[in-house]
C-alpha cells in the first residue's frame, strides 16, 4: 500500500506539474550558480568560476567606433535615450536553494518535480504505445491464427532476433532528435513482449466455452475480440504497463545520457543525470542525488506495485 | 586544425575507396582465425559436455588472443624514455592526404615531415624549413614559389622499398599535391590547393570523366626542375600560400608505399619524420617510437623570447640534447571528459592537453593550481588557441536576415541580449575569453586593439531598445514580440547533439531572448543533418566553431566573403563593401596596410552582425614534472619531437 | 534431431529476411544523405555527387537492396564511412574487449544469482527474504548510469584502487587491472533484476508435485532444493540466459563508454554519432543472425538438462 501511496503522490505531482500549479516556473534563476542546498552548513566556502576571467578581463582598449558603416547609425542617438530609459531589474539571487541549484542557479527541487513530469510521460506514454500495440498485434495474432499469425510471428520474430539496445539505437541513429521521437523509439521497440502475452492470452480464450456461446448469439468478431475477450486480459495489460514505465523511464535515463533524450527546453530525470556526472566531480552532488533519489523512489514503488499487481490478479505466479 | 575537436569528435572524417579493394570478408577473418587453432566450428553438434566445454573455451581464448593482436609487449623496459597521453577524439587513420581530424594530423605530423613547419618557440608563429633548405621567397608578384629541398633525408625503412634506402625528392612532394586532387582519395583538404595550383584541377577533372586520376601526367603548375627542386606555379598571386606547406596534408610521401598498401594506406604510414607507427588498436591506442633513420634535429634558439620562462625553460631542458629525446610514444583516444582527467591525476598520463572545462576548479581553484598537483610538481600552461565559436544567422532568411536597417537591428539586438558573460562564466567556467573580432589572437592580422564589447556584450537594455525602436513589440501581450509587419517572431537555434556545452548553450540563448522578449526555440540536429542544413541555408541560427588551418586572418574573413557562399561561407553574408576589401587583401603580402583591410572587414561584420561571436578558445595544459621540453605550440596539437622525460624524477614519482 | 535442426535453420530465413528489410528500410530510407556527412567541412555540390556516386545512394532503392544483400552474403560490408576501415575487421576486433567484460560478468553474474537466488527461496516467507527482495527492487530501481557515475568516481578516482580506464593489447593485464571495476559494476547491477527472476522461477517449481513427493519421501529441504528443484529450474533460467546472450557482444555500451573499452558497444555509439550506417547496419544483421543461431541452441541444451524435451 506504500507503494501505491507513492505512485499516486508522483502521479499527482506529474498532474499538477503538467496543469502549472507547481514548478511552471523552474526555468527561474532563482539563485546563484551552484547554490548549495539549504540544509547544509552555510558555512560552505564558495568558489565561483576557476578565477580566471578576472585575469582576462583586463581594461581593454578604446571600443572600436563603427558608426561609418553602421546602418543603424542614423538612430544612435534615438536608440541611446530609449535604452537610458529602461531600468535593468535589480536581481538578487538567494545563496541557497532547498535542494541546491544547477549551473543556472535554477531549483533543483522544481527541476526535478518539472523532470519527474516529463520522464513519467515519456515511460507513460511509450508504455501505453507500446501496450497498445502488443495488445492489438497480440489479439490479432492469437485471435485469427492461421496466416495473420504467421505474419506478426514474423514480425516479432524480426524484432526480437535484434538485440533490444541496439534495436533502439538503430531507431535513434535514423530519427530526428525530441520528446516524440523517444516515444517513438520506445513504443516501437517495445511492443514485443506484450504481443507474447497477449497472443498466448487470445489463443486460450478464443476456444473458451464464453467465446464460443458469444459467438452462437451472433456477437461479430470485433465485438468478440474486445468486448468479450479484453476485459479478460486486462490484468496482463496492467502488469505489462507498469513493468514497461519502470522500463522505458529508465530507458530515458541512458537515451538522454547519450543526446538523444528531450530537447534543451525541457527537463527530464536523465538531463538532469546527465549534468549530474560532471558536477560530481566539481563537489555538486545535490542535482545527482534528487533525480537519482526521487527516480529511485518511483520505480521502487512501481516495481512493488506491479509485483503486488501480479499477485493479486494472477494467482499462478508469484 | 580542421573545426574544433567537438565538431571532429562527431565528424571523424576520413575518405573511403570507391570500391572497397579485394575485401577480406568476415568469412575469410574467420577462416584464418579458425585454422590454425581450432578443427571445426562445431559446437551445435551435440557432444559430451566436457568436450564442448573446452572447445568453447578454446574458440573463445583464441578468438580474444586474435584480437588482441600478436604484439604482447608487457610494458615498455626499463630506462626507456616513454610519454603517455590522451586525445580527446578518436584519430581517423594515418594518411597525411586523407584525414583533415586535428589528432590524426598531430600524429601524422611527427611521421610524416611537411616542406615547411612553424618555429617551435617563436610567437607569433613563425615560417621555418623543414625537408626545404629554406623558406621559398614570393616570385614573380606571389605567383611562384620554389621549393630547394634538403639532400640526404630518408624515408624510415619499409618492405615497399624492398631493402633499399629511399630518399625523399621534389617528385614525392608532387605526387601528394596530385594526391589530394584525386579524387579516389575523397582528401578532406583538397580545397588547399583546389583554383590555385595551374593545371591541377584539369588533371582532377580529367580523373573524374576517366575515373583514374594519371599521376604520370605532368601538371604544368607542378615542375620537378631536378631531384631536389620543384616549383610551383599558381593562377593567382597569393602570399598564403606557404602556410599549406606547414600542413601535414601536403607532407611528401613514397608512391611505392601507397600503391604497396593501397587498401589501408590509413594504417601504413612510412615518413621522413622523427617517429613511425608501431601499433595501431583503432580508436584505443597509437604506439609511436624513435624513427631509427631520422636524421635528428636540435632546438632552434633564435626566435626564442629570452624573457618568456617558458621559452628558459624549454632551452634550459633541451640545450644540448639531440631531437627527438623520447623513445616511444603511447596514445589514448578517450572521448569521455571524466576518464580522461582521471587518468592524469591518477598518473597514468603525463600529459594532459586541454583540461575539460568542467574539472577546472579542480586543477585551478581561483586561478592558481591546485595544492595537491602544485605539491606533485605538475606544470600548467594556458594557452588562447587560435580557435573561435560563433552563431551565425542565415542572411538569406527572410526573418533574420537581410541588410535593412530593421532586419540589421533584429540581430544586433539579439547579439546584444545574449548573456555573453553568462556563457563564459557558467558554461565556460571561466576558462575562456570573449571574442573581439572573427580574427582570434595567435594569427597574422590578428588586431589586440581591437575591441568590439560595445556591440557584442550583454547589454539587454540597449537591445530592449533596439527592438522597439524597430518595431519589434509585443501586440498580444503574450511577452513575446512580433515583427513589425505584426506576424509572429519565432528563432530557430539549430545547435548540435549530445554534449553538455551545447545543451547548456542552448539553454542560455532561450533564457537570453526570453529575457528581451523574442521567442527562441532550439532544436537539436544530428551533425550529419545539421551539416546538410548549415550548406542547404536552412536555418535561421546556428551554433559553429573555426580553428585556423593557417594563422591568416584571411583563413577566418573567408568565412563572410560573399562567393563563397553556402561553401565555406554558411551564413551566406554577401556584401559588395566586404568582398571588395577581401579581394584586395588577397593580393596582398603581410603588411600593415593590409591590417587596416581586415580591420575594415570585422567592423562591417560588426555592423550587420551575420555572426553573434563567441569565444577565443582558452586550454589548460598540464603536465608532469618530468615531462621536458613541452611548450604548447599554437598551430601543433603536440610536438613530441621537442620532449623529453626525466627518468630519474619519474621513477621517484612512481616509487612511494 | 538433425530434422529439427534443419527445419528450424529453415525457419530462420524469413526471419532473417525480415531482418534484413528492416534495416534496410531504417537506413536507406529513414536515414539521412551519408555524402554530407563524409564530404568535410568544405563540400561543393561536386565533391558531394561524386561520393553519392560511390556510395550508390544515388541508385534506385531495388539496387540498393540488392547490393545490401550480397554485401550480408558475402560477409563483406566494405569499409566504415568514417573511418576507411573494414567493417569486419571492425566488429572482429572489437569483440574481444567487450567479451573480456562481459563473459566474465554472465559467468560471475548468474552464478552469484543462482546461489543467492536458492538460498533467498530456501528462507521464503521469512524477514530474510522480505528484506532481501525488497533491497533488490530498491536496488533495480536506481539508474545503471547513477552507478557508474558514482562508482567510478569514487573508486576509480576517490579510492585509487582501480585504475580509471586504460586497454592494453595483454589478455591477461585487461583482464586483471582493467576489467575489475567495469566487472563489479555490471555483476552488482544486474544481481537484482536477475535474482528476483530466479527466486520466482524457484518458487515456481516449489508448487510442483515433484517436491511434494519428494518430501514426503523425507528428503531434507536443502537436498530437494539443489537435487529437483535447481534442475528443473535450470530451463527458466537457460532460456534466460538465451535471451540475454546475444547482447553479450554489443555489451553494456555504457561501460565501455565510461572505462573507454574499445569494445562494440563503444563502436556502435560512435557510429550512431557519426552517422556510419555501414558499422551499424552489419553488427545489427550479424547479430540477429547470431541470436537466431543461439535460440536454436538453447531449444537444443534443454534436451540435455531435461530428456523429458522432445524434438518435433
Amino acid at each position: 500500500m506504500a507503494s501505491l501511496t507513492v505512485v499516486a503522490f508522483f502521479v499527482a505531482l506529474m498532474l499538477s506539474s503538467a496543469l502549472g500549479f507547481v514548478a511552471h516556473d523552474w526555468s527561474a534563476e532563482v539563485g546563484i550558480s551552484y547554490a548549495p542546498p539549504a540544509f547544509i552548513a552555510a558555512g560552505a566556502r564558495e568558489t565561483t568560476g576557476a578565477g580566471l576571467e578576472t585575469a582576462a578581463a583586463v581594461t581593454g582598449p578604446k571600443p572600436v567606433d563603427i558608426s561609418d558603416v553602421d546602418p543603424l547609425a542614423p538612430r544612435y542617438a534615438e536608440w541611446r535615450e530609449r535604452a537610458g530609459k529602461i531600468e535593468s531589474v535589480r536581481f538578487h539571487p538567494s545563496a541557497t536553494l532547498p535542494l541546491g541549484g544547477d549551473k543556472w542557479g535554477r531549483d533543483v527541487l522544481k527541476k526535478t518535480i518539472k523532470g519527474s513530469e516529463v520522464s513519467i510521460t515519456v515511460g507513460l506514454v511509450a508504455a501505453l504505445l507500446a501496450v497498445a500495440l502488443g495488445a492489438v498485434f497480440g489479439a490479432t495474432a492469437g485471435y485469427w491464427g492461421g496466416r495473420v499469425d504467421d505474419m506478426f510471428e514474423w514480425l516479432y520474430n524480426v524484432f526480437t532476433s535484434i538485440p533490444y539496445i541496439l534495436l533502439i539505437l538503430a531507431f535513434a541513429a535514423v530519427l530526428s532528435r525530441g520528446l516524440a521521437t523517444i516515444i517513438l523509439i520506445l513504443g516501437l521497440t517495445g511492443w514485443t513482449g506484450v504481443y507474447r502475452l497477449m497472443r498466448a492470452e487470445y489463443i486460450k480464450h478464443a476456444g473458451r466455452e464464453y467465446v464460443r456461446a458469444a459467438q452462437a448469439i451472433g456477437a461479430s468478431h470485433a465485438a468478440r475480440m474486445f468486448r468479450h475477450i479484453l476485459p479478460n486480459t486486462g490484468h496482463v495489460m496492467l502488469v505489462q504497463l507498469s513493468q514497461h514505465v519502470v522500463q522505458f523511464i529508465k530507458a530515458e535515463v541512458i537515451l538522454s545520457f547519450l543526446g538523444l533524450g528531450v530537447p534543451v527546453s525541457m527537463v527530464s530525470w536523465g538531463t538532469m543525470l546527465a549534468e549530474a556526472q560532471e558536477e560530481l566531480v566539481i563537489g555538486k552532488w545535490w542535482q545527482l542525488v534528487a533525480a537519482g533519489t526521487s527516480m529511485a523512489v518511483l520505480v521502487t514503488a512501481v516495481s512493488l506495485l506491479t509485483d503486488a499487481m501480479r499477485d493479486a490478479l494472477d494467482p499462478r505466479l508469484r | 586544425m580542421s573545426i574544433l575537436p567537438r565538431i571532429n569528435l562527431i565528424a571523424g572524417y576520413g575518405g573511403r575507396n570507391s570500391k572497397p579493394p579485394a575485401g577480406i570478408g568476415l568469412l575469410s577473418y574467420l577462416r584464418a582465425l579458425l585454422k590454425s587453432k581450432t578443427p571445426r566450428l562445431a559446437i551445435i553438434r551435440p557432444m559430451p559436455s566436457t568436450r564442448l566445454r573446452v572447445r568453447a573455451a578454446a574458440l573463445l581464448a583464441c578468438m580474444v588472443a586474435a584480437v588482441a593482436g600478436v604484439a604482447a609487449a608487457a610494458g615498455p623496459a626499463q630506462g626507456l624514455k616513454v610519454v603517455r597521453f590522451a586525445f580527446r577524439a578518436v584519430e581517423t587513420g594515418f594518411d597525411p592526404q586523407r584525414v583533415d581530424d586535428l589528432y590524426s594530423s598531430a600524429v601524422n605530423g611527427e611521421i610524416f615531415e611537411s616542406l615547411l613547419q612553424f618555429d617551435y618557440l617563436a610567437r607569433p608563429v613563425r615560417l621555418m624549413p623543414q625537408v626545404a633548405e629554406r623558406v621559398p621567397e614570393p616570385e614573380e608578384g606571389g605567383l611562384v614559389y620554389t621549393f630547394h629541398l634538403k639532400q640526404g633525408v630518408y624515408f624510415a625503412d619499409d618492405p615497399a622499398f624492398r631493402g633499399r634506402r629511399r630518399e625523399l625528392v621534389a617528385g614525392d612532394a608532387v605526387y601528394a599535391l596530385k594526391r589530394l586532387r584525386d579524387p579516389r582519395n575523397r582528401a578532406p583538404y583538397a580545397w588547399l590547393v583546389e583554383n590555385r595550383i595551374v593545371g591541377l584541377d584539369e588533371a582532377h577533372d580529367a580523373a573524374v570523366q576517366s575515373g583514374a586520376f594519371d599521376y604520370d601526367a605532368p601538371v604544368a603548375g607542378l615542375q620537378v626542375l631536378d631531384r631536389y627542386t620543384l616549383r610551383i606555379r599558381l593562377k593567382r598571386p597569393d602570399f598564403n600560400f606557404l602556410y599549406i606547406f606547414t600542413m601535414p596534408q601536403t607532407a611528401p610521401v613514397a608512391r611505392e608505399v601507397i600503391e604497396a598498401y593501397a587498401a589501408d594506406t590509413m594504417a601504413h604510414p612510412v615518413g621522413t619524420g622523427p617517429f613511425r607507427l608501431v601499433q595501431w588498436v583503432r580508436r584505443s591506442k597509437i604506439v609511436l617510437e624513435r624513427n631509427p633513420v631520422y636524421r635528428g634535429d636540435v632546438l632552434e634558439t633564435a626566435y626564442a623570447d629570452p624573457k618568456d620562462p617558458i621559452d628558459q625553460r624549454v632551452i634550459r631542458e633541451l640545450t644540448g640534447k639531440r631531437l627527438p629525446q623520447l623513445d616511444r610514444v603511447e596514445l589514448y583516444p578517450i572521448e569521455e571528459e571524466q576518464p580522461r582527467f582521471l587518468a592524469f591525476m591518477n598518473g597514468e598520463h603525463d600529459l594532459l592537453q586541454e583540461t575539460p572545462a568542467a574539472y577546472i576548479n579542480q586543477v585551478l581553484p581561483g586561478g592558481h593550481l591546485a595544492p595537491t598537483l602544485a605539491r606533485a610538481g605538475v606544470g600548467f600552461q594556458r594557452e588562447v588557441a587560435p580557435s573561435i565559436t560563433y552563431d551565425l544567422f542565415q542572411m538569406e532568411n527572410p526573418v533574420v536576415g537581410g541588410y535593412t536597417p530593421s532586419q540589421v537591428a533584429l540581430r544586433r539586438a539579439m547579439v546584444l541580449g545574449h548573456d555573453r558573460g553568462a556563457e563564459i562564466a557558467i558554461v565556460r567556467r571561466g576558462v575562456d575569453v570573449p571574442a573581439q573580432s572573427p580574427v582570434p589572437p595567435g594569427v597574422v592580422g590578428y588586431d589586440a586593439g581591437f575591441n568590439s564589447g560595445a556591440e557584442q556584450d550583454f547589454d539587454p537594455a540597449r537591445a530592449q531598445a533596439l527592438l522597439d525602436l524597430y518595431g519589434f513589440v509585443d501586440r498580444d501581450g503574450d511577452g513575446f514580440r512580433e515583427r513589425p509587419d505584426g506576424s509572429l517572431l519565432v528563432i530557430d537555434y539549430m545547435h548540435s547533439t549530445g554534449g553538455q556545452t551545447a545543451r547548456a548553450l542552448a539553454e542560455l540563448w532561450e533564457k537570453s531572448m526570453r529575457r528581451i522578449g523574442i521567442r527562441l526555440v532550439p532544436r537539436a540536429v544530428q551533425f550529419s543533418d545539421q551539416i546538410r542544413d548549415r550548406k542547404a541555408g536552412k536555418f535561421m541560427l546556428a551554433s559553429a566553431a573555426w580553428a585556423a588551418d593557417y594563422p591568416d586572418a584571411q583563413n577566418f574573413l573567408q568565412l563572410l566573403y560573399g562567393p563563397y557562399s553556402g561553401d565555406s561561407n554558411d551564413s551566406r553574408f554577401r556584401l559588395p563593401a566586404y568582398d571588395r576589401l577581401y579581394e584586395q587583401a588577397l593580393a596582398m603580402p603581410d603588411s600593415p596596410e593590409r591590417n587596416a583591410l581586415y580591420r575594415e572587414m570585422c567592423r562591417l561584420m560588426l555592423a550587420y552582425a551575420p555572426w553573434r561571436l563567441g569565444i577565443d578558445r582558452v586550454f589548460v595544459n598540464l603536465y608532469r614534472p618530468w615531462v621536458l621540453g613541452y611548450k604548447k605550440h599554437p598551430m601543433y596539437h603536440i610536438s613530441l619531437r621537442f620532449l623529453d622525460v626525466d627518468l630519474a624524477l619519474q621513477q621517484a614519482a612512481a616509487g612511494p | 534431431m538433425t530434422a529439427f535442426i534443419l527445419r528450424r535453420l529453415w525457419q530462420m530465413v524469413p526471419t532473417l529476411a525480415g531482418v534484413i528489410l528492416l534495416v534496410f528500410f531504417l537506413f536507406n530510407w529513414v536515414g539521412g544523405d551519408p555524402a554530407l556527412v563524409l564530404a568535410g567541412k568544405v563540400a561543393d555540390p561536386a565533391t558531394i555527387a561524386n561520393i553519392r556516386r560511390q556510395l550508390g545512394v544515388d541508385q534506385p532503392y531495388w539496387v540498393q537492396l540488392w547490393i545490401f544483400v550480397k554485401q550480408v552474403f558475402t560477409f563483406d560490408f566494405g569499409r566504415s564511412w568514417s573511418t576507411n576501415e573494414e567493417v569486419a575487421h571492425v566488429i572482429l576486433t572489437r569483440i574481444g574487449p567487450t567479451l573480456t567484460i562481459m563473459v566474465p560478468v554472465m559467468l560471475i553474474g548468474t552464478t552469484l544469482a543462482v546461489l543467492f537466488a536458492v538460498l533467498v527461496a530456501y528462507v521464503r516467507g521469512t524477514l530474510t527474504d522480505r528484506i532481501v527482495m525488497i533491497v533488490a527492487t530498491t536496488a533495480m530501481s536506481v539508474s545503471f548510469l547513477v552507478y557508474i557515475i558514482v562508482f567510478q568516481w569514487l573508486f576509480g578516482f576517490r579510492f585509487g584502487i582501480f585504475p580509471v580506464q586504460g586497454w592494453t593489447d595483454d589478455f591477461w593485464t585487461n583482464l586483471t587491472r582493467y576489467a575489475p571495476l567495469p566487472i563489479i559494476l555490471a555483476v552488482l547491477v544486474g544481481l537484482a533484476p536477475e535474482l528476483r527472476l530466479y527466486r520466482s522461477f524457484f518458487l515456481e517449481e516449489l508448487e510442483q508435485d515433484y517436491v511434494r513427493t519428494a518430501r514426503a519421501k523425507g528428503l531434507s529441504e536443502a537436498r530437494v532444493l539443489l537435487r529437483h528443484v535447481l534442475r528443473n529450474a535450470l530451463i527458466p533460467i537457460l532460456t534466460n540466459i538465451g535471451i540475454y546472450l546475444p547482447g553479450l557482444f554489443v555489451g553494456s555500451f555504457l561501460l565501455e563508454v565510461f572505462f573507454a573499452i574499445p569494445g562494440l558497444g563503444r563502436e556502435i555509439i560512435g557510429a550512431v554519432n557519426r552517422s556510419d550506417f555501414p558499422v551499424i547496419k552489419a553488427v545489427t544483421v550479424y547479430l540477429a543472425m547470431f541470436t537466431m543461431l543461439v535460440n536454436l541452441l538453447v531449444d537444443l541444451a534443454y534436451r540435455f538438462v531435461d530428456p523429458r524435451v522432445t524434438f518435433r
